[in-house]
């Protein structure tokens, strides 16, 4: 008998039974012997100057271990700089704040104590003077020649500038038959992960060693940057990651606060613990998606596409992530706006600025608004020209036949089904249907709207999307899988992925249990101990997993796979290729009696030299490495329909349908939750969620009440279908942890201004809370 | 140096998912704290700290409470049932954890928790509840992950098989 194949089917989670029952290990459930607490002492200014800081009552509260700042710390750790591109101005800091400070939340001191209570307690005793600064609060403030500077030594609030030009816009323009001119504003939202940061830092002054376990999605990356900074050798540094209570792009950076609890750690030979409250998450782990596009369009008299022209301005807050530089993100979603559709002629400025706010971070697809601005800007053109917003869609994408080709960037795009997934889309919403219904509706005062949405997924980035881009190699850096078989037969997996939520103790199970023939509950997927597993800077991040750590587990398991058939062949003195392995037993073809379980495999490779390997090393243990290369796009088309409430501004969302194609699915449950988790992250950035900034630059969402989030009443059922175009690749697997929050604030915002019609409503701003909806209706 | 000494300390008895425990606690530690660190019962979570967030619900005396935001000693006397309580023991799953791994109910599990508590709340009541009944009880909750369609999954999946009698009742 055969085991099933495991490969696309929705095998139930390895992770879910301790999840379900309570026993994941996140990082607050750590608790190591004689381990104190941390809390930090924060600035409440945006900008500022240290005038002085008294550490003295702090320091004689009973129950207080440490408190340091920069001044202890200088001498004995390195600063923070973030990587680096051509052109763009990095800041260097350290991880408490020297002289000034430049964002409300700045760690300014940390205090280690016998409880966090005590910690915080002793926080509040410091006291700090500061000589108030004006601070920076807008982009357009930033920009100002005679605007305050958040670094004087650069001269400049701009921190990078660049202007691509391809084909020749003026004489596209010139032809045109309509051409708009729009700007559409992106607000500042967070990532906002339900478990905060946090990390426990245990040194050991026996050895020299430190361990820090943190809740984090990049371990290496991780490891990498302490070691600079702390100065620690990196053979005494191991990162550890348990349970991690979700991310979405905020903990793949190096935070202050990480440095500054290793240091104090290893300054008290004994362990840390810190772990950030919901306040301090929303003001400093990291905010996102605050960009302005300018977007000048030409069309011709049939909708078809002439010309873009898209100034970007890009707010990044005060200080550069140690992970992601500013440039990365103006330099994506320039290589990425023309997505599947026709465009020759196309100049991107773009402008990235400091400005006295939290730290700008990726987010779950950090480039979406090149999907948002486009798909607004092509309903504004179909409306502008008269022309349907699905049949404008259709006029201008490429079909599969046309390709492959060269976009207008240089970005190699393979296999483009967009025509068919917006086709299916608006067969299943029952298109024409709808606008009926939506006429009949108007004519009761009821406002019904539909909203399309088109895009392209890199998943994972492929070698020309990182030429278009022009730096950062990190994306395609290559994924390697370590396969070993235990001695009783059992598979161990070590993988540099870091899932968060994602479910690959499941799905890379799924993929060796089918490999090599064994049933997923004799596999475990090690990930999270950078003194075991494989290096990588991304860790689980970028779309990477389905085709790049998929192709790194196949390789290792069909290696070791060959392992196994040798130890039985060697055994038996027949032909590797008359040998199969079948539910967990090797057996030779045509010959019943001879059978070899797992568990005898294991024994014999790893007591009987020779066996396994010709050089008589003991075991199987398999190394693979897998980098990335063309045609490995997700795409998909999102179609949204909202009714909106004049009365109250209230916008309900009635249906929403994502067709995608992501190739072949390794877990359908697993993907259908990456794309409904992400879809509902889009949701409710347009409808609830806002990182709020006063004009002195307070910080006003400091609390799940004041920062709000889509509920269980706010997100509908989500339909999903799979379509499944790439059914010859070798790994036929593709990545969808962005695309859904990448597709729905523009098929959202579409759906909305197709609703307010009758009131002539442009949206042009992303953020859609009530009180926006009636101002766009004239009503307030 | 030494610790802090606890200034006003009481003494709190709490039945924990049908065990009795006693603990000498601060007047500002939270029930969070108490079931957390003094019990060591980490299932429960804390996501905001601020009464936000649901990951933290657990029962009092059968009725859902935000641990993090009732102190400690308030729970004197009280019947409290974490998720570590759900299933008949340790590391067991009752008939709503069940149907949550068979739906693929969650991913991160932070939030977890928090909705198993306040869904088993609401079958408790009605073992035929609506979609939307299961939302509405769900919408103290926050969840970053799913997008809800797979917890709500879950728990209308939970209903079924109790309906059905093939799932025992909560």
């Amino acid at each position: 008998m055969t085991i099933q194949r495991l490969t696309g089917t929705s095998v139930q989670r390895v992770e879910d039974p301790r999840i379900l029952t309570g026993r994941g290990r996140y990082v607050d459930d750590v608790a190591v012997p004689g381990m104190l607490h941390a809390a930090f002492v924060r600035s409440p200014h945006a900008h500022a100057h240290i005038v002085s800081i008294d550490l003295d009552a702090a320091r004689a509260l009973a129950g207080v271990h440490l408190v340091l700042t920069d001044a202890d710390l200088r001498p004995i750790i390195g600063d923070m700089t973030a990587n680096g591109s051509p052109g763009l101005f990095v800041a260097t800091y350290s991880a408490l704040a020297r002289k000034v400070v430049r964002l409300v939340g700045e760690p300014v001191a940390i205090v280690v104590a016998t409880s966090r209570a005590v910690a915080e307690d002793a926080a509040a005793l410091v006291g700090v003077v500061y000589d108030v600064l004006d601070p920076v609060v807008d982009m357009d403030d930033a920009m100002r020649p005679d605007a305050p500077l958040l670094y004087p030594e650069h001269g400049s609030n701009v921190i990078y500038r660049t202007e691509h030009r391809y084909g020749d816009t003026a004489t596209a323009f010139a032809g045109a038959a309509h051409v708009v001119r729009e700007r559409f504003a992106q607000h500042r939202h967070a990532n906002v992960p339900m478990e905060c940061r946090g990390g426990v830092a245990d040194y050991s002054p026996a050895t020299g060693a430190l361990e820090y376990t943190v809740s984090h999605q990049a371990p290496h990356a991780m490891r990498f940057q302490l070691s600079l900074i702390l100065r620690q050798p990196t053979h005494l540094l191991r990162v550890r990651c348990g349970d991690i209570g979700g991310s979405f792009g905020q903990k793949g950076g190096i935070g202050r606060e990480d440095i500054a609890t290793c240091a104090a750690a290893r300054i008290l030979g004994r362990a840390v613990k810190w772990i950030e409250d919901r306040a301090e998450n929303l003001a400093v782990a990291g905010q996102a998606r605050e960009e302005r596009l300018d977007v000048e369009a030409a069309i011709d008299a049939e909708g078809h596409l002439l010309g873009v022209r898209v100034l970007m301005v890009m707010d990044t807050g005060a200080y550069p992530q140690l992970g992601f530089p500013a440039s990365g993100y103006t330099n994506v979603v320039r290589s990425l706006f023309p997505g599947a559709y026709r465009l020759d002629n196309y100049d991107f400025d773009a402008v990235a600025v400091a400005t006295n706010k939290g730290t700008y971070v990726p987010y779950r697809g950090p480039w979406e608004v090149e999907t948002w601005v486009r798909e607004r800007m092509i309903d504004v053109l179909a409306r502008t020209a008269g022309i349907d917003p699905v049949e404008i869609r259709l006029r201008n994408l490429w079909s599969d036949a046309e390709l492959p080709r060269r976009s207008v960037v240089g970005v190699e795009l393979i296999k483009m089904t967009q025509q068919e997934t917006l086709l299916d889309a608006r067969r299943r919403i029952e298109y024409d249907a709808f606008r009926s219904e939506q006429a009949q509706a108007r004519t009761h005062g009821r406002y019904l709207g539909i909203g399309f949405c088109n895009f392209i997924e890199p998943a994972p980035f492929m070698p020309s999307l990182i030429g278009a881009i022009g730096f950062m190699a990190a994306p395609r850096t290559p994924q390697e899988a370590h396969v070993r078989v235990e001695p009783d037969g059992t598979i161990t997996l070590f993988t540099s992925q870091q899932p968060h939520g994602q479910g690959h103790e499941t799905t890379l199970a799924q993929l060796i249990a089918d490999e090599i023939g064994i049933g997923i509950e004799r596999v475990r997927v090690v990930h999270g101990d950078t003194q075991v597993t494989p290096f990588n800077f991304v860790g689980t991040g970028g779309s990477r997993a389905a085709t790049l750590a998929s192709g790194a587990v196949m390789g290792a398991a069909r290696q070791v796979r060959e392992r196994i058939l040798r130890v039985a062949a060697t055994l038996w003195e027949i032909d590797v290729a008359d040998l199969d392995i079948v539910d967990g037993e090797v057996v030779a073809n045509g010959v019943p009696s001879r059978r070899l379980p797992m568990q005898m495999v294991g024994i014999l490779a790893y007591t009987r030299p020779g066996l396994a390997n010709d050089d008589g090393t003991l075991g199987i243990d398999e190394h693979h490495g897998y980098i990335s290369y063309e045609g490995t796009w997700s795409q998909s088309t999102h179609c949204c329909v909202v009714e909106v409430d004049v009365e109250t501004g209230h916008v309900r969302v009635l249906r929403f349908l994502v067709v995608e194609d992501c190739g072949e699915m390794i877990n359908p449950a697993i993907v259908d939750g990456q794309v409904r988790g992400g879809v509902a992250q889009g949701i409710s950035a347009v409808l609830f969620e806002r990182s709020a900034y006063g004009a002195d630059g307070a910080y006003l969402a400091d609390s799940l009440s004041s920062y709000l989030i889509a509920t269980a009443n706010d997100i509908p059922h989500i339909e999903v279908v799979h379509h499944h175009s790439h059914p010859d690749d070798p790994v036929p697997f593709r990545g969808v942890g962005e695309g859904g929050a990448i597709g729905a604030p523009a098929a959202l915002t579409n759906a909305i201004e197709d609703a307010l019609v009758p009131f002539g409503a442009r949206i042009r701003e992303q953020y859609l809370p009530p009180h926006r909806i009636l101002e766009l209706c004239g009503i307030i | 140096m030494s610790a802090a000494e606890p200034t006003m300390s009481v003494d709190v008895r709490v039945r924990v998912n049908g065990i009795d425990r006693t603990a000498r606690v601060e007047p500002r530690r939270t029930l969070a704290e108490l079931l957390r660190e003094d019990f060591t019962l980490t299932g429960t979570h804390l996501g905001c700290e601020q009464g936000a967030c649901g990951a933290c619900t657990v029962t009092v005396d059968g009725r859902s409470a935000r641990s993090c935001l009732m102190p400690a000693f308030r729970a004197d006397g009280t019947s409290v049932v974490t998720i570590e309580g759900l299933g008949d023991g340790p590391g067991t799953m009752n008939t709503l954890q069940q149907a949550c791994l068979e739906r693929h109910s969650f991913q991160c599990g932070f939030c977890t928790p928090g909705m198993l508590i306040a869904a088993s709340e609401l079958l408790a009541e009605t073992v035929d509840p609506s979609e939307a009944e299961v939302r509405e009880a769900l919408s103290g909750n926050l969840c970053r992950c799913t997008g809800y369609d797979s917890i709500v999954a879950g728990v209308l999946h939970a209903s079924a098989l109790m309906r059905a009698g093939t799932g025992d009742r909560l």
